[in-house]
Parts: C-alpha cells; structure tokens; sequence
C-alpha cells in the first residue's frame, strides 16, 4: 500500500508542479506581451497556456494510473501472497493474472517459494526419522535404568540432577518426583559427593584416570541420616578431557553395614574373648600337671578354675556361633588413597576453619581404607588435640615401613596423654555418617592411635594404616640408572650465597629436585623436559609447596625416551619452554640450599641454559649420590632405589621416574643422611661438601673395577 | 632381696594362677584388680615389674603405663603387658608406649616366666 500511496503523492506533486510552472511562464509572457501592445499575442499565449497546460495534467494522470495498474497492483498481490506462503500455507498460489503483468520476477519468485517448500518438507521427515530413533534408544534406556536394582543418577558439576531411575527415587526414600535440575544435595548428605568428586578430579589432573579409572566407591547417607547408601561415583568427561558431569550408582546398605558392625564385633569377641578365659583355663591346667602345689585346699582351687573356665568357653562358643549363622557378608568399601591426596583434603578442610593451620610434609605413600571417613578423623584429631595442648599448627605426614602407613599428626608441645585418647573414642565425628564414632572409624580400619613426645619438642598423634596393593608393583619396570656424572666444578659454583658454609645442615632450607631430559648427553642437543622440586624446611619435607612443571624441548622426544619419565610430545606441545620454566623454579629455589641425586648431571643441564635464559643457579649443591658414597663407601650401588631399600624409605613406584616423585624420595633420603652424617661428625654444610668432594675420586677409581 | 612384682590383671582366676607361679619363683608378688588399685598401689612403693592388664576396670592400662612411664619414682620399673588383645597395631602401641615386653593370651606358664626374668635381668 505504501509503494501505491507514494507513487500518487509523486504524481500529485508533478502535477501540481507542472500545472504552477506552466501557469507562471504562460502568464509572464501573456503580461510581456501586453507590455508592448500586443494584446493579439497576450489573448493567443494565454489560450495556448491553458491549452497546453491541460493536456499536460491529463498526460500525467494517464501515466500515473497506468503505473499504479502495471506495477504496483500486481507487486502487493505478491507480497500479499509470499507472506501467506511463509507464515500460514506453504502450498498457497499466488495469483496468477496479479503476477503475470510482472514477468520473470513473479516467475523466480514462484520457484523460490516452491524450493522452500520442499526444503521444509524434507527437513521435517528428517526430524520425524531422528525423533524416531532418540525416541527407541529412550525407551531401551529408560527399560535398563528401570530393571537396574541400584539407584542411578547423573548430575552435572553443579550437582544438578540430569536423570534418575525408579530405584533411585526408592533409596532416596523421597516420595513422588525427585524433579530434574534441583540439587542433588537435597535429598543426600553433601560431603562425601563433594569428596569422592575431589579424588576423581584430582585423578585426572594428575593423568592418573588412564590407568586407574574414573570410578570410586564410597559410603553416603540420606539427608535424613537414616539410610546409609553404598555408592560408585564415575566422572564423565567431555572434549580435552575436561570434567562434564558425573553417574551415581548406589544401593541400600543401612542393614548390611549394621549387620558388618555386629560381625566385627563377634570377631573381636570370638578372638580376643577367648583369650581370657582360656588364658585361665591354660595357666591352672599347667600347674596342675607341671607343679602341683602340695597344699590339697590349694590344688582344689585350681582344680575348680579349670571346671569353671571349661564351662565358660563352652557357653560363650555356643554364643558365637548362634549369632554367626545369622550374619551375613558384606564388606565396607575400601580402596587405594594415595596420602598426599588425603592429607591434602584434610588440611583444605582446617583451612575453612578458624584458628587452626595445617600443612602436608614428607613423602606420599599408598594406604588402603576409606578415604571419606579417615579426613574426617583427621579433621577431628586435630581439633581434639587444639583443645588439650591448644596447639594449633599442624604437620600432616605419612610414613611407610613393614606393610603399613603411619598418618601421623604432628605439633610443638606436649603430647596427648591416653586418658585424654581414650575419651575421643566415643566421640562422634562431625558431619559423617549415622554418627560414626572415632572408635567406629579406628575398627573399621582395624587400627587403633597413640600419642606421643619426641625428642626435638614435638609431638605427634600415630595412626597406623594398611598400606596400599598399589605400592611395590614395579610401574614402568626395573629401568637402568642413568650413569654417573662427575663434574665438581659444576657443585661448587661461584656462589654469592657467603655465611651458609659455616651453618649447621639441620638450620638450612633445601630444594631437592630432579630433571627429566630426552636423553643423557646434554652438550649433544639434549633437553629438559620436565624439573620438579620440593622445599625442605627445619627437617621437614614440605609436600605441600612442591615444584613440577613441564617443559616444551624445542625437539621431538625420542621413543626411547618415554619409557623412562612417560612424557610424550602431545604432553608438553602446550607446555612454555626454558626460559619461563627456569625462571619460576629460579623464584621458587630463591636462596636455598641444591640437593640432588647424581646433582652435576641436572646442574649441567642449568649450567647449558644459563646463556640462552640468563637465569643462573650459583647455590650451593649438595649430591646425595656423592653424600651416599661417603656414608656407606664399601658398597658399590647408589643408585636411588639402593640407598632407599638401605635406608628403610618406600619408594612409589608409580611416580618413581617423574621429576617429583624422584625428587621426594630423594627428599626423604637426603633427611636420613643428615643425621648419619652428623654421627659422623660432620655437621655444617661445608663440611658436608668437603666429604662429597673427596668423594668423586673413590668413585671414579671405583668405577675403574 | 628377691625382686617385686605386681599383678594388675582383671580375671580373678589368672591372678591366682600368676601370683602362684610367680611365688613358687621366689618373686615377691602383689595382685590387684583394677586399674586404680593399680596405679595407687605403684605410687606407694614401685615394684621392680609389672604385668599389667589393658582392659581393666577405672583406668585403663595404657593409660596406667603412659603415667608410669613419665613418672620420675618409676623410671626403673619394668612393664610387660598382659592382654588377650592380639593385633598387631596394639603391640605397637603397647611398646611405643614405655612397655619393656608384650604377652598376648593364651600363654605358656613357662615362656611368661622366662619373659618376666629375662626382662628383669636387664
């Protein structure tokens, strides 16, 4: 309408114009005329003027209506008609006679709306065929969830739920819809989730979801504490290996655990209490037959102990095993945790609280229990001990030796007397499950904990744990050691570092650290790609504040390579080069003390990149494989896994050959060292460098052999 | 002087087995049935040794021993635990704890004899 509005207005206005310009030339001519005196001429002007004036006028009102006819009639007809076609009926014609008077274009037009149509057309059957399809693998999927006997649910990170099955709405004990997109948290206590999901994030950071998988047990209950679920958690993830959302899988086992708690207890009962009575029975059978006593009133006593113990294990065997047959097995989930993972979470946890600090030291080993209710013991222990010594720093360690992981606690002041222990034992633990005491997570277990002073002013609570299957099983293999690089000048660097010598080692801080390269022959194009480190502070390993990084060569690593430090080319292709990685382990070394094994092998590889970066490492050095060869000079071996099996130290052989898991065992030998260094007098720091300077000529003479 | 030896055992019927045993040795013997007779009976005259229980009644024996041990009076009294509880964490405990042996039920009278003078030889 607007076109056909606007071309009668244009119209109108040349009419208008045409009909003013004709009007004012006829009459300025007519009034020339008569100026002169012709008014023949002025009568003739005037009569041509409106003459031709008119038929101007006409001239435009029959173009003008022609133009409305031709054009503008038949294109609102079409677009009249193209909107019908795009927003009510694709099948809609248009009108024929409206859109012939505009030729081709009605024609393309036409065939436009007529390719549209089929387009829609068979864009819907695709859509049918596919609703199809989504619709059976629904339906096959809904069959499997419903016939599962375990709860299942997904959530996404945000603990949102995405799908659940029948079983799982059951379990939850919740009463119609859980409802889609509502907090999983709503209907289960939030931290073990929180906690089983830490460890597998943890996993997969560490690259560790490859060989050990995504999936871990652990035990939740409702929010209403009643029922205590068995639960799997597996992390899903997306492209690039990122985290996307997790599936729950869990079952009712509230009847199971309590039936667990009463076989645990027969157990200790059938064992322990049957110690005592036939301790009483055994005692008086072998006086009687070994040494009678001569008094007759005195041999009748012990006579009568032998009748009454006999009867006693008589009815108490009786009991046991009426009670035995009703029990049935089940076991509580336990798996492998490595510590660091667990100290770590235990002291995240103290740091939410107020007035209390904890850091992880030492080596991380592999335990065996379940993970969620040891950090909540640790995170309780702590608390217990802040209450009687008001301590309120912590060190959190583990140590291995014989088969088992001591978790020690550790703080300045007294230690905690066992009248005080044996109070926390009924105690329940904040936040877990059906009010599990300490002495229920200590069963569990089947350990029990102690307190007690050390000789330097600390104290420390001691909770022994099995150690984990992982440990022991060789990962990559027993590798050859690198070969042994002696270079002194490369130990004894220009330092500016003046006043250390004279220090005593136990006062200095340490960075022990490693590197893993392409290969061993530096001057020859070798490169680091990775370095790692951990700081050593007072005599304490400081797990918590290690270095790794890895480092883009700048070269292809050799195949070879890779079964020694498993760093690949796609690991490190993101990864930035020297000069930013020295640079940071430069900041973090700042002007502590180099410890390393086989250390002018590493610090030839610094001293190669000093030029390049111009990041220079003049600390003093110290080599515990030099150090090693001093303390023990009559055995030939030092590699890393010697000394370690000399020393009592576990090695993980899961990180055994990365740059920081050879770092903390290297860590944990250098702390053993000191103090057999120290009986044999040697006690500060240059004298410890003199000692591993004589070293390099026994050891290459030895070499000799 | 023939050395001194306390009981501190829960089961009346072992008292009187052990303190039997330990006469017929020529050890002078005291029993005694609880945990607080126990550690009354220590701070009145320490003995050269004691055998002492775990599960007793008032107070329990790492609790006893712990005291013991940081008690000055004490510092050359023996101490061997005597207890049905046989784990392996507990005998850790037990002599991380101050004791000198740890016996777990049931018992040969002779080994506890030989580990009572043995224990007391040195």
């Amino acid at each position: 309408m607007r076109i056909r509005r606007r071309l009668l207005n244009t119209f109108l206005i040349a009419g208008i114009g045409a009909g003013a310009t004709v009007g004012g030339l006829t009459w300025h001519f007519a009034e020339l005329a008569a100026a002169q005196g012709a008014d023949d001429l002025r009568e003739q002007i005037l009569m041509f003027g409106a003459g031709g004036g008119a038929a101007l006028l006409a001239l435009l009102a029959v173009l003008g209506s022609a133009l409305d006819r031709a054009l503008t009639v038949p294109l609102t007809g079409l677009a009249r008609g193209l909107k019908t076609s795009l927003h009510a009926n694709p099948d809609h014609e248009i009108d024929g006679d409206a859109a012939a008077e505009l030729g081709e274009l009605s024609g393309a037009v036409l065939d436009a709306i007529s390719a549209m149509a089929q387009g829609r057309a068979k864009l819907s059957a695709q859509i049918d065929d596919a609703t199809q399809g989504i619709a059976v693998e629904k339906d096959r999927l809904e069959a499997v969830l419903r016939d599962l006997h375990e709860g299942v649910i997904i959530c996404n990170l945000n603990h949102q739920i995405l799908l659940y099955n029948h079983r799982a709405v059951e379990l939850l004990h919740v009463s119609g819809e859980i409802g889609l997109g509502r907090s999983l948290f709503r209907f289960t206590n939030r931290q073990p989730f929180l906690h089983a999901l830490e460890r597998l994030n943890n996993r997969l950071i560490d690259g560790r979801g490859e060989s050990r998988g995504l999936t871990a047990p652990f035990v939740a209950s409702t929010s209403a504490g009643d029922v205590t679920l068995q639960c799997k958690m597996t992390l899903l993830t997306a492209e690039a290996n990122e985290p996307s959302s997790y599936v729950i899988t869990f079952d009712d086992r509230t009847h199971e655990l309590a039936e667990l708690g009463r076989r645990d207890h027969l157990l200790r009962q059938a064992t322990d209490g049957m110690r005592r009575p036939l301790a009483n029975l055994r005692a008086a059978a072998e006086i009687l037959v070994e040494d009678p006593p001569d008094e007759p009133v005195l041999q009748q006593k012990f006579q009568q102990v032998v009748r009454d113990e006999s009867h006693i294990l008589s009815v108490a065997m009786e009991e046991i095993s009426a009670e035995f047959r009703e029990i049935i097995t089940g076991h509580w989930p336990m798996t492998d945790i490595y510590s660091a993972n667990l100290l770590n979470a235990a002291v995240r946890r103290l740091r939410e609280d107020k007035g209390i600090e904890a850091i992880m030291t030492g080596v991380p080993h592999w335990l065996y229990g379940d993970s969620y209710t040891l950090l909540e013991l640790l995170h309780f222990l702590a608390h217990a001990v802040q209450k009687v010594t008001g301590a309120s720093m912590f060190d959190f360690e583990a140590s291995g030796a014989d088969g088992m992981v001591a978790v020690e606690i550790i703080w300045s002041g007294p230690a905690v007397s066992e009248t005080n222990v044996q109070g926390w034992l009924s105690q329940q633990l904040d936040e877990a499950l059906g009010g599990i005491t300490v002495r229920g997570v200590l069963d569990r277990h089947r350990t029990d904990l102690w307190s007690l002073s050390g000789e330097d002013g600390r104290a420390r609570i001691r909770l022994p744990l099995t150690a984990g299957q992982t440990e022991g099983e060789l990962a990559r293999g027993n590798l050859p050691a690198r070969p042994e690089f002696y270079d002194f000048s490369l130990l004894n660097p220009d330092s500016h570092h003046e006043g250390l010598g004279s220090r005593p080692l136990k006062s200095l801080t340490y960075v022990v650290f490693d590197t893993e390269t392409t290969g061993l022959k530096p001057s020859e194009g070798d490169e680091m790609i990775s370095i790692a480190g951990v700081r050593v502070v007072n005599g304490r390993i400081m797990t918590g504040e290690s270095f790794s990084r890895l480092i883009h060569p700048g070269r292809e690593i050799p195949k070879s390579s890779i079964r020694f430090h498993g760093i690949t080319d796609d690991m490190v292709e993101d990864q930035p080069s020297h000069d930013v990685i020295l640079s940071e382990f430069h900041r973090y070394v700042d002007d502590a003390v180099l410890v390393a094994h086989n250390a002018a092998f590493d610090m030839k590889f610094l001293k190669l990149k000093e030029q390049a970066t111009g990041v220079v490492f003049d600390n003093p050095v110290l080599d515990t494989l030099l150090l090693s060869v001093y303390l023990h000079d009559h055995i030939e071996s030092h590699t890393l896994d010697a000394i370690a099996e000399r020393f009592g130290v576990g090695v993980d052989a899961e990180t055994r050959h990365t740059a920081l898991g050879d770092s903390l065992v290297t860590a944990a030998l250098f702390m053993k060292m000191i103090d057999l260094l120290e009986a044999n007098g040697i006690t500060t720091l240059d004298q410890a460098r003199d000692a591993a300077s004589k070293m390099v000529e026994v050891r290459k003479q030895q070499e000799q052999f | 002087m023939s050395k001194s030896v306390f009981i501190v055992e829960r089961e009346a019927n072992l008292r009187l087995s052990l303190s039997y045993l330990l006469e017929r040795k020529g050890y002078q013997v005291r029993a005694l049935e609880d945990g607080d007779a126990g550690a009354a009976a220590v701070s009145e005259a320490p003995p050269d040794l004691v055998l002492l229980g775990i599960d007793l009644d008032m107070r329990g024996g790492f609790d006893l021993c712990q005291c013991f041990r940081a008690d000055p009076a004490c510092k050359d009294m023996k101490i061997i635990f005597l207890t049905s509880k046989a784990r392996s964490v507990e005998r850790g405990k037990g002599l991380a704890l101050g004791a000198n042996a740890y016996i777990t039920k049931p018992f040969a009278n002779a080994d506890l004899l030989a580990q009572v003078a043995s224990v007391l030889e040195t």
